[in-house]
């Protein structure tokens, strides 16, 4: 790892204008279990390293029925799996976080850091895509709220402007009636990275599905919603066959990596049948 | 470049150590401190051998800079002992059932194992392996290791119903 200067600011607002002040040469650190190993392998290699661990006030976990969730950008994955609160109200989060990585990962990873990242091979910003999550940020220019949506650009790159900084992550209340699910997908169990990730959030009544919200990644270069699936669904009864013909066309409707880890069509497949069980276990549908 | 004078709590103990702000916390540990339990291993966060408590959480210290550990908290594996330097229950399982041959990744299994046990004390097999889903072994095949978790678990329940009873 190449030296660098550490800088310990005291709050989001100082560490934004550091980042500033310094420019492209620097780098914020939350957790460090994904910034540390880029460091090492000298794929970035920053002259400042901006600490966030000192900041008071991005620690917390919020909720009320009117706003929903409010989790400081430097929770933990692993105090995420562990709220009550969450496990309660936000089951499919709580479920995710517990299987991200590795117990040791998920105790020093954040959630900030972990979206701002934008590693397309990881669970959380797949499953709070599908629950329409939103970011809080900070930057020279002010805050502003970005939908996850919006925020993932492309490959290992966020919307996130030079100096802007994550503070919070938004989820919106739980509306009656909706349900979800998250599938990470490993090929093999020694994998901590998923290959596929899949979240299906629905509001179904009397077998017929109301409004679904459905997103995949890992396979993909970032996290994708799926529109046309979503516009497929809604409105007609739930069916085996009809889960497999969104599975399909979700499958068809993005753009797939093709890797050591799987070639496109074996990723697209599994894409097709991980989110056709995924979407059988949210509806209560045998396939 | 940038040097740092950090204060840790090391089981138990106050510790300033002055560190480059590159000083990953595994070689503070051991290059610095000379406490050599905490093994590196892979060095990517892979196999878990590096474990060590942060605020009695488990984490890898291959994946965190000495400088995070600042006005923090330590357990490593040289903590486990009591202060008559009597294994701890965790350790004497691994002894008594098989739970290491070479001998090298099992001061992170440890550390592992404790960190699980204190959030789950009386676990399913499933839930040890899980739980040990981010240390490697290369050497037994993980059944002895599993059996040594169970082992201990048991030994901790007992100890408690003593203090207990």
């Amino acid at each position: 790892m190449r030296d660098f200067e550490f800088l310990r600011p005291a709050t989001a607002a100082e560490a934004s204008r550091m980042l500033e002040d310094i420019g492209e040469e620097s780098r914020l650190l939350a957790g460090g279990t994904a910034l540390l190993l880029a460091l090492r392998q000298r794929l970035l290699t920053p002259t400042h390293v901006v600490y966030l661990g000192g900041v008071a006030g991005l620690h917390r976990i919020e909720f009320d029925e009117r706003n929903g969730l409010r989790i400081g950008a430097l929770v933990t994955v692993a105090e995420i799996a562990e709220h009550p609160l969450i496990k309660a109200r936000y089951p499919m989060m709580a479920a995710m976080a517990g299987q991200v990585a590795n117990p040791q990962v998920r105790s020093m990873a954040t959630l900030g850091g972990n979206l701002c990242y934008g590693d397309p091979a990881t669970d959380p910003p797949i499953c709070l895509m599908a629950m329409g999550a939103w970011v809080l940020t900070i930057g020279p220019d002010g805050g502003r709220e970005i939908k996850l949506e919006d925020f993932f650009v492309d490959y290992y790159e966020s919307a996130l402007r030079p100096a802007e900084i994550v503070v919070e992550i938004r989820v919106p209340a739980p509306m009656s009636g909706v349900t979800g699910m998250y599938t990470r997908f490993v090929k093999t169990r020694a994998e901590h990275r998923p290959l596929v990730g899949a979240a299906v959030v629905a509001r179904a009544v009397g077998g017929e599905c109301l409004e679904s919200w459905i997103t995949v990644g890992a396979s993909t270069l970032i996290p994708t919603r799926l529109h046309r699936a979503e516009q497929f669904m809604k409105g007609k009864a739930v069916t085996p066959h009809l889960l497999l013909e969104m599975a399909e066309m979700a499958a068809g409707d993005v753009s797939v990596v093709s890797d050591f880890r799987g070639d496109e069509a074996y990723r697209r497949d599994m894409i097709r049948v991980v989110l056709a069980r995924t979407a059988a276990t949210v509806f209560s549908v045998s396939l | 470049m940038s040097q740092h004078l950090i204060r840790v709590k090391i089981n138990g103990e106050e510790h300033e150590v002055s560190v480059p702000a590159r000083r990953l916390l595994a070689a503070m540990l051991r290059d610095d401190l000379h406490m050599t339990g905490t093994k590196r291993g892979c060095e990517t966060g892979i196999c878990g051998a590096c474990t060590v408590h942060l605020d009695g959480k488990p984490v890898k210290s291959c994946l965190a800079l000495a400088v995070q550990a600042d006005g923090r908290a330590l357990t490593t594996i040289e903590g486990m002992c009591g202060a008559d330097k009597a294994l701890h229950p965790i350790q004497k399982a691994f002894l008594e059932h098989g739970g290491l041959q070479c001998g090298y990744c099992t001061p992170g299994f440890i550390m592992a194992t404790s960190a699980f046990l204190a959030e789950n004390p009386r676990p399913t097999e499933k839930d040890v392996r899980v739980a040990l889903s981010g240390n490697l072994c290369r050497c037994t095949g993980y059944v002895g290791i599993v059996e040594s978790v169970m082992a201990a678990a048991r030994a901790m329940a007992e100890e408690t119903k003593e203090v207990q009873g």
